[in-house]
């Protein structure tokens, strides 16, 4: 190889690593969003080439749980690693991006991990789920429908299911081979026969394809009917333990029930939201302090999905004669 | 006229209708060596001095007939929880054959099927389905974690019981027939005797019907009267559900009230197997021999 053609390798390499497009990095540069002392979304080549056969893996086998090398990042595990390295391994220079953490866009876990990406990448942010194309999350499946471009990635702390009632890994990837899912059942029932209803609120179990039980992570109950059928990849990244699951679109997914004890959702169609009164979303609660002695003060309702929140606001305010 | 077989009292379970039939199964335990090859003999032993590999199994063949309990004997070491675990697949064989048959709804017989060809999940739908174990520590049966309750109802969960109330119906149902107080059904089973836990363990090994009832040192640690008591109730279930079963004890005492047929295991072989009767009162192997004198 002559010196010149190696000089051109070099610098192409050098140039436009991780993005494919020069024009691309050079947009980046001037808007001053990626610092490049960083690799283009902080992990290298190799790992986020590990991330994503472990993803495709996970997506061939629908609710499996594959094992990954979870990196090490600047944010402490258990903080979201699991979603971070998903979302870093997946992520182009065309992407815009959406982090959420219990549906709020302003929270400080996921201001932090925007800036993170932000700083690592370059790549533009919004708050609206429909502009986004991959969006990070954990607690909640944005309001929104989401559509079959869309890749929602959530954050794991406990990947598996059977935890609760297998501690040993081992034993519990045994019975997840065996589709011996006995013992989980037995612990569904005996919620049941204690408290007269399955006493999980989040991280509640499912069956993905008839075949692999899944924890869908601490979303709440409303959203795990949300997975069903859904047109998006949703995609799962445990960094503490190393896992990686998947749900591909129109996947099925049923929730562990029994036929006298049905699954049911914290829904409530007669609470609406206090700012855009919504009664079709997922609300939190909140105690409003009375400014009177005379009355002892009211709980509020707000969307858990802010941005939903106050799009519906901002549309009321439009419409509403002044 | 009775058949020249039938008036010499010869063993005709040849003509019964087999459940489960063991084909010179082997179980090693260890790497095992070319050495390991040439023990062919009870009186060599079943531990390898060049390489120190056991040979729990050496070429056990048994055929279990529908409705019996065949009773398995021997010292301790003599392979025979290993034989029983075998027959539950919850061990890999290293060779053999082990066939299953079954009758359908119909009545007509279904081919056999050689269990040891099963992948891990047929096994396992087949354990569930098809056997029950009971085992001599209740901590390797039940799940100290869940209730009696949880515990038998975990086959019934298995077998697609979706019915919160219908599954405690056949729990509860279970209990009585197990001799276990019905309103304690949600108690923990570290709340129970060793013989109650005992009976939990039958009554969950019984919750799916299942077509064998293996068991295995059941009345071991149990003092007398408890001992009797679980016999008591195993020789009941047997009585009233015909069921097919397979009983191993090292208590000769045991073996001879419930088994029909017994085999005499030691060092991994068979080393007399027929009527029960015969074996306690004219052993033919000098280890038999030994067993039953020491016995008496």
């Amino acid at each position: 190889m002559s010196q010149d053609a190696l000089g051109q390798l070099l610098h192409d390499l050098t140039t436009a690593t991780g993005s494919g497009e020069p024009s691309v990095i050079m947009e980046q540069e001037t808007r001053g969003g990626r610092e490049l002392l960083y690799n283009f979304a902080f992990i290298d080549e190799d790992s986020k080439r590990e991330v994503r056969r472990k993803l495709l893996k996970g997506v061939a086998l629908p609710g499996h749980l594959v094992p990954f090398a979870s990196r090490d990042l600047p944010i402490a595990r258990g903080w979201g690693t699991g979603g971070l390295q998903v979302t870093l391994a997946l992520v182009e220079p065309r992407d815009v991006i959406k982090v959420i953490d219990q549906g709020d866009d302003d929270s400080v876990n996921a201001v932090n991990l925007r800036r993170l990406i932000q700083k690592t990448t370059g790549i533009p942010f919004t708050t609206d789920t429909t502009e986004a194309t991959i969006i990070q999350s954990r607690h909640r499946i944005p309001e929104e429908t989401l559509r079959d471009d869309q890749i929602l990635i959530l954050q794991v702390p406990m990947a598996d299911p059977l935890r609760w009632v297998e501690p040993n890994i081992e034993r519990a990837t045994e019975m997840h081979a065996e589709a011996d899912y006995g013992h989980m059942w037995v612990y569904m029932y005996e919620s049941v026969v204690r408290s007269g209803d399955m006493n999980i609120a989040s991280e509640y179990p499912v069956i993905v394809e008839n075949r692999y039980m899944m924890d869908t992570t601490p979303i709440p109950r409303y959203d795990v009917a949300r997975l069903h059928m859904a047109e998006t990849l949703y995609l799962f990244g445990a960094g503490r333990e190393k896992r990686v699951y998947a749900v591909p679109p129109y996947t099925h997914i049923a929730p562990l029930e029994f036929e006298d004890y049905p699954f049911t959702t914290e829904h409530d169609p007669t609470k609406r939201c206090d700012k855009c009164g919504a009664n079709d979303t997922y609300l939190t609660s909140h105690f409003v302090e009375s400014s009177t002695l005379e009355s002892a003060g009211r709980w509020a309702y707000l969307c858990s999905d802010t941005s939903y929140c106050q799009k519906r606001t901002h549309a009321r305010v439009e419409v509403s004669p002044i | 006229m009775m058949n020249r077989q039938a008036m010499h009292g010869v063993d005709n379970r040849e003509k019964r209708e087999w459940v489960i039939e063991g084909r010179d199964l082997r179980k090693r335990y260890g790497h095992g060596c070319s050495y390991c090859d040439t023990l062919t003999r009870v009186e060599q032993g079943n531990r390898c001095a060049a390489c120190g590999s056991i040979t729990a199994c050496a070429g056990i063949t048994f055929a279990l007939a529908r409705g019996e309990i065949l009773g398995i004997v021997g010292e301790s070491g003599s392979g025979k929880s290993t034989l029983m675990q075998l027959v539950n697949l919850a061990l890999p064989a290293d060779s053999g054959e082990l066939w299953y048959r079954e009758p359908n709804e119909t009545g007509a017989e279904r081919a056999p099927v050689n269990l040891l060809t099963l992948d891990k999940y047929a096994r396992r739908t087949f354990r569930n389905q098809r056997l029950g174990i009971v085992y001599q520590r209740p901590e390797l049966g039940l799940n100290m974690n869940f209730s009696v309750g949880g515990n038998v109802a975990e086959k019934l969960l298995l077998a697609d019981w979706r019915h919160v109330g219908r599954i405690r119906e056949r729990t509860s149902e279970l209990m009585r027939l197990t001799e276990l107080p019905t309103e304690r059904i949600d108690d923990a089973p570290r709340m129970f005797s060793g013989g109650m836990l005992q009976r939990v363990q039958i009554a969950k090994a019984l919750s799916s019907n299942p077509a064998v009832l293996l068991l295995d040192e059941v009345t071991s640690g149990l003092d007398l009267s408890v001992q009797a008591r679980v016999l008591d109730l195993i020789r009941h279930i047997q009585w009233e559900l015909k069921m097919t079963m397979l009983l191993v004890s090292h208590d000769l005492g045991v073996i001879k009230q419930l088994a029909g047929r017994t085999i005499v295991m030691k060092a991994g072989y068979i080393v007399e197997q027929g009527l029960t009767d015969q074996i306690l009162e004219d052993p033919q192997h000098p280890y038999t021999q030994l067993l039953v004198s020491s016995a008496l």
